[in-house]
């Protein structure tokens, strides 16, 4: 396998013969194909962190993701969410599939 | 090391996340203009409520364009929601005037999309986008030719009646 970037919670590798990702979360590592990979982009970078800081909107300051068609469920805090905000960012940077981190505006 | 990233999607990612906001664009600008048609036929204006139903489903299917791009390069698209769709207008004028500052929204959104596409060198989608900046430029057209036509015939009298019998001039 082949680290794509690492984080300081996560890792995210290419399996070339297995033509896939994984991802390891710490606790148990996952593997995706690239459709799931992007799903998961979109719902991490869809999540705000202002909300964290606003007890109205996020009382705990957690999140709840359930991945790959809710075969994995994670409970992440802001610390953690950031860090995969900047896995999903930067992991598609060094694929070269994205030119600046950021975006998803909607 | 194969690029399996690439070998999935032919597109860069901000491309897919703007064309994902477009596709919500264009799903609201159908809800608006079926919500223009739905004022015009309670209104009595029953050709610009034909007009409307059929601009309607013409945003729908410039959204399903963007949607099936998506798909064919590897990309995600996604089912956009729609809310806050206005069904209350002042007159007929402000029916048409609306209408063109949606376009205008769109056309500058389109654009916004083109610039990015050429930022980071996404050839695919800016040569995908050339159709809807044609597109764009023939929908405000349209649209400015009818608020020139409701300016020459004028809103008193049997005024109303002619602007939507003229309406029909640009369904085809």
């Amino acid at each position: 396998m082949n680290t794509i970037y690492r984080t300081t919670y996560y890792t995210l590798y290419q399996a070339t013969s297995d033509r896939c990702f994984y991802i390891d979360f710490g606790q148990k590592v996952v593997r995706i194909s690239f459709c799931q990979l992007l799903a998961i982009r979109h719902k991490v970078l869809s999540i705000s962190i202002e909300d964290h800081f606003d007890s109205e909107m996020n009382k705990h300051g957690l999140e709840v993701l359930q991945l790959c068609n809710k075969k994995h469920l994670f409970v992440l805090n802001t610390l953690e969410i950031l860090d995969l905000k900047e896995l999903m960012e930067q992991g598609f940077l060094h694929m070269g599939l994205s030119a600046t981190p950021g975006v998803l505006s909607a | 090391m194969k690029d399996i990233a690439r070998q999935g999607m032919s597109i860069k990612v901000e491309s897919m996340d703007l064309l994902n906001s477009q596709i919500k664009m264009e799903a609201h600008a159908s809800a608006t203009y079926l919500a223009m048609a739905s004022w015009c036929d309670q209104n009595g204006f029953f050709t610009s409520a034909k007009f409307f139903r059929k601009q309607s489903e013409e945003e729908r299917e410039h959204m399903m364009k963007i949607f099936d791009f998506l798909i064919d390069a590897g990309g995600s698209p996604f089912s956009p929601e729609v809310t806050g769709i206005n069904h209350d207008y002042a007159s007929i004028v402000d029916v048409f005037e609306s209408t063109l500052d949606h376009e205008i929204a769109v056309t500058k959104s389109i654009h916004n999309i083109v610039m990015k596409a050429r930022e980071v060198g996404d050839i695919a989608t800016e040569r995908f986008l050339d159709w809807f900046v044609m597109e764009q430029v023939e929908e405000e057209n349209t649209i400015r030719d009818i608020l020139d036509m409701i300016s020459v015939t004028g809103t008193e009298g049997v005024g109303l009646q002619v602007i939507d019998d003229h309406v029909g001039n640009w369904m085809d």
